[in-house]
This record gives C-alpha cells, structure tokens and sequence, in this order.
C-alpha cells in the first residue's frame, strides 16, 4: 500500500532528455495509469520506477524509502512486460514459482501459493504446459500470476493487454480492476490507449510528448475538464478552436473566426481576462443536431452535413459550418429507427449549452 | 483443365533441382564409400580378432580424453567472450566479431607451427618469463601434453564461440530483466535463465569441438612430437603406411561408433536439463 514519490527525476538518452526534472506522487493502493503518445517517456518512466534504469538526476522513493539506486531484485516491485517475458524453458508453474523459488521458500509452501494463485487465474488446467502451448490470454494470466505472487508493494503493468484482441482486453480489465480491489495493491498501468485508461484508472496522469505531466486526475475529470489543449485532443475527440474572450457582467463570449461570437460560462481562472486569446474545447457529443429551430440553448450555429459515420452505437457527423471550418457531432443511436433522418448535403442547425464548453489557456 | 507446363513442372521442383548437384556430390563421394568401408569392416571383423586389443582400446581413450578435454577447455574460455560480445558490446558487434575470427582464416597448419616459436625453448612465452626473471632454465613446452591442449584450444575455439554468441544474441533480453525483476540477484539470473537457454548453443559447439577433435591427427603430432598416438593417427597408420585397407576400415567404423555414442549421451544430457 506504499506510494511512489519522483523527485526532480530527469533522464537522458543519447545526449536527449526524455524526461526532465519529472515530479510526480502516485498514491498507494490506488490504480494508477500513465497515458501518453508513443516515445512521451512513459516507458522510460515505468522502468526508472522498476529499476532498469537508473536517473541521471532527482530521487525516487517508495513510500519513505530512497530506492534510487535500489538493485532491482531488492525493490519490492514487480512489473508485467509487456509481451509478457515468460520463461521460454520452464512450464506454468516453475514461471509463477521463480520469485519464491529465488528467495528459498520451501518447497511445499510454493506449491501451496502457486496452485492457489493459478487456480485464482483459471489457470488450473494449464499448471504443468509450456509457456509455448498457451494462448495470448493465459501468458497475459501467467504474467500476472507470476508478479503478483511476490507480493509486491507496486506492481507495474507495461501496456499489458496491447497484444489481446478487443473482446479479451476488455475482459481482462475487469479482472485487473477486481484483482487490484482485492490485494489493495498500488498498480501503476502504463498505456498509450485512452479506453484502457478511462476505464481501469482510479486516476490518471497524462505525459505530453516532451516528457512533461500535462495532467493529473480522475478519468472523468481528465475527460470534461481537461487543462490544456494537448489533453482534451489525446483524449477523446473535441472541437477545439481559438477566440478571443470578452468579459462582460451579463455575458461572456468568445469571439471565433468564422463561427461568430459563442455564449461561454463567466470564467473564474486568472489568466482568463477580457480581451485574452485563448482556446475553446466542446466535445462532439455535447452538440445537438437537429433539422428543426429549437429553443433553450445557448449557442446555435448552422451548417451542412459533409460526412456521416455510422459507429453502431453513435453516428458522427463533420459539419461543414464555414469554408475553413468544420465540427465534429455525435449523436447516440437511442431509438431504433431514427426520428428524423439526417442526409448528406442536409442543413443542420448544431445547438449547445454553455456550460458544456472549456475555456483553455494554452 | 490445362495441362502443365515444363517451366511450371521445373519451377515446382526447383527446390529439388537446385539440391540435386550437392546431393549427387555427397552420395557419390561420402555415402557411397563409406557404404563400402562399412561393408569391408563388418565382413573382416571375423578375421581381425587381434584387433581388439588393450593398445588399440587406450589409443581410443586417448583420443576421447583429447576431444573431451579440448571441448571443455574451449567451452570455459569460449563462453564469457560469446557473452560478452553479444550481451555487453552494444556497437559495431560485427567489428568484434571480425576480428575475434580473422586469425582463423589462415590454414591450421599455420596456425600450429606458428604456436612453435611461442612454445620453443628461446620461444616468446620462455624469453618473457627469463626476461622477468620467474625462471632461470627454459621450460621444456614443445613436444607436451600441455602444447597439445594449448594448439588444440586456440584452434577450436572458434567452433564454440559462434554458435553460443548466435544463441545468445538472439536471447530476449527482457527476460534477463524479469528475472532480475523478481528478485534474482545476476548470478541468480545467469544459473537460472541465461545459461539453460544457451543450452542449445553449448551443445552444438561442444559438438563441433569434440567431434573433429576426436579425429584430429595433426596437431597431436606437431605438438606432442609423434610419440602418442591418437585415432585419427591410426587409421592413417593401418591405411597408408602399413597399407591395410581392412584395418583401416574397422577403425574408421569403430571410431563412428564411439562418436554417435558420445554425440547421443552429449544430446541426452543435454536434453535432459530442460526440466
């Protein structure tokens, strides 16, 4: 249940930093996920924390202890690599038993955890197979079985799921999430995959590409109220345009090109002054599409169907608004056949609240 | 349906085509003759009782012992630089390995009356050792058991080295990682995953070794002067000097057979780590 503290941590590689003077604290039985685009130094960070690697500046603790230059075999973490790293010569069961197996415990003890921790994995009828026999899903579950029978303080998971196909991913986060419930483990979950994030994290740091922590929070936060513009496009979609803010007492307005003057919430954020340039996010299924004039709105634009995306359980629409500018809409497939059809070339009408809209600085 | 062409038929069989010439070649000049001696010996054997006796039985335990030894004399020191090369060199690997074979591409020969200016009684290694004054007489090292070993190691080791850096080359560095990762210190790590895996590599370049060195003839003679005799000096002995194809003939069989036994036991064993 220990925390991991990184202070001031900078790593290079070839002369270049990959990350630099990197803060961050993650909590103690919590489940962790770094996301970030490839080569953001999530990896890097993930085997700093493991030991791989060692900083070239800045400290790592965990919980109250200074492992910086810990060996790796005496820190109290364990990691799930990403394409599993198996034993290639040793079956299921002397894989998951080789932590204990190092550390000298006796040999009806490891036979005991090992059957106990397979069975835990539905493993049992694959106890004695090679590793080379097993499917995708199983070296996922010995992989696992195989680090947590240590009983780690951390348990890294380096994009542990990217080789599953779909169905088999979401299974597995589920059971990541149950298993991480009941050992009350602190699970860091390195990912460049947005949906495993939102989906297991209790909370989330996002890496820009320079290396740098864009963001910390719960998924949902990470969601409806990114910080910069860099997190509200990596995660999900949005329609992200530039303005200049004008305050007034009654009204507040953003002033775009070519989409006019949008109603915004009063903005409570210091560097959200009258006359600033900043940016506006609005997620696409925020927006709602309709045919007809309705009311009750704060915003309302106009624009003609360009593109339409049928994803089954959504649609998305590119509106053309403007000749240099476009929007993105989902709207959710609620009923089975669709009140009013929507056509290529159709004039639309895009309505939108304004609490729904992000004010971001940069 | 159409009737295939010619071209169709060869480019069908070209796999068969391409390997036809090297398999004409090693059936008219390898299965064929050694088909011949195979029959001769079994045919004679009968006749050459005499042949099995305790002389002839010590020169093969001779010839064992040489193999056997030379193989782990070149597996001890063949092992730390194929791991090294391939595990702690991070660049230009192929340089390394360059220049680790070059002396290699001069003929054997060479290479063992080159080892008697280092081993003669003015030679480098007694000069240095006078020059230094560890010793004050010229050791006696040509004509040794330990000259032997020494041109024999030097001249083998190459055949241990590569196959063991291939093997260990390719091995999946994370795995070295997850073992450290769960608690293995590096020797830990090295007993438990890296040696096993390179299991494959040891057991062809023991094979390599211990095979060819099993018949060799020059090296025992050049360096140990002529006076033991090995098996591969045997059967020249029976074939050219004493012009006895049939004794020849059954040693040549009998030194087959001593062979696949010890290749068998060598794969058994081997086979039999991988738990």
């Amino acid at each position: 249940m220990r925390s991991i503290r990184l202070e001031n941590v900078t790593k290079f590689f070839d002369g270049e930093p990959i990350i630099e003077n990197l803060n961050l604290t993650i909590e103690g039985g919590k489940f962790f996920a770094l996301l970030g685009p490839s080569g953001s130094g999530k990896t890097t960070l993930l085997r700093l924390i493991a030991g791989f690697e060692q900083p070239d500046s800045g400290s790592i603790y965990l919980g109250e202890q200074d492992i910086t230059h810990l060996p790796i075999n005496e820190r109290r973490i364990n990691t799930v690599f990403q394409h599993y790293a198996l034993f290639p010569h040793l079956n299921v069961f002397d894989n998951v038993a080789y932590g204990l197996h190092i550390r000298g415990i006796a040999q009806p003890v490891v036979q005991e955890k090992v059957i106990k921790i397979l069975r835990r994995m539905r493993l049992e009828k694959q106890i004695y197979k090679p590793i080379g026999q097993l499917s995708g899903g199983q070296q996922q579950r010995v992989a696992l079985a195989r680090a947590i029978i240590n009983e780690p303080a951390v348990l890294l998971l380096d994009e542990p799921l990217a080789a599953l196909d779909l169905k088999l991913r979401e299974q597995m986060l589920i059971e990541l999430i149950d298993l991480q419930y009941d050992l009350n483990t602190t699970f860091v979950y390195v990912t460049h995959d947005q949906f495993e994030a939102l989906t297991v994290a209790d909370y989330m740091a996002i890496m820009n590409p320079h290396g740098e922590i864009a963001q910390i929070d719960a998924p949902r936060k990470v969601y409806e109220f990114p910080r910069t513009t860099f997190v509200a496009k990596f995660i999900g979609n949005t329609n992200l345009f530039k303005g200049m803010l004008q305050i007034k007492d009654e009204r507040s307005t953003i002033a775009i090109e070519h989409l006019g003057d949008c109603i915004v919430s009063k903005p409570d954020l210091p560097w959200a002054r009258d006359g600033a340039h900043i940016y506006m996010s609005l997620r696409p299924e925020k927006i709602y599409l309709s045919k007809k004039v309705l009311q009750g709105f704060d915003n309302h634009i106009e624009g003609t169907v360009e593109t339409i995306v049928y994803h089954g359980r959504s649609t998305q629409y590119n509106i053309r608004v403007h000749e240099d500018l476009k929007m993105q809409v989902f709207e959710q497939n609620e009923e089975h056949f669709e009140k009013e059809v929507v056509d290529y070339d159709d004039r639309v009408h895009l309505y939108w609240h304004k609490r729904d809209v992000v004010l971001l600085e940069k | 349906m159409k009737k295939p062409t010619l071209g169709a038929v060869v480019r069908e069989e070209s796999s068969l085509f391409v390997a036809l010439p090297a398999l004409v070649w090693q059936l008219l000049l390898f299965y064929l003759p050694i088909g011949f001696v195979i029959g001769m010996s079994i045919s004679y054997v009968p006749y050459y009782t005499n042949i099995f006796n305790l002389l002839h039985f010590k020169i093969i335990g001779r010839s064992l012992m040489l193999a056997l030894i030379t193989s782990i004399l070149c597996l001890a020191c063949a092992y730390p630089v194929a791991y090294y090369l391939a595990l702690q060199i991070k660049r230009y690997k192929n340089i390394w390995l360059f220049f680790l074979m070059l002396p290699f591409w001069t003929s054997f020969l060479v290479l063992a009356y080159a080892w008697f200016f280092v081993l003669d009684n003015y030679g480098l290694i007694n000069m240095l050792l006078m020059k230094l004054h560890i010793i004050k007489q010229p050791l006696y090292l040509l004509n040794t058991p330990f000259a032997v070993y020494m041109v024999m190691l030097y001249c083998y080791v190459p055949f241990m080295i590569l196959p063991i850096y291939t093997v260990l080359e390719k091995l999946d560095k994370r795995l070295l990682e997850a073992s450290r990762d769960l608690g293995a210190t590096k020797w830990q790590t090295w007993t438990n995953v890296t040696l096993p895996l390179s299991y494959p590599g040891i057991r062809t370049g023991f094979l390599l070794v211990f095979v060819p060195s099993f018949g060799e003839l020059a090296i025992p003679v050049l360096m140990g002067g002529g006076r033991n005799f090995y098996v591969g000096n045997l059967i020249s002995y029976y074939y050219l000097v004493a012009q006895d194809s049939m004794a020849g003939a059954i040693f040549t069989c009998l030194s087959g057979v001593v062979l696949l036994v010890a290749t068998l036991f060598v794969n058994w064993w081997f086979a039999r780590q991988r738990v």
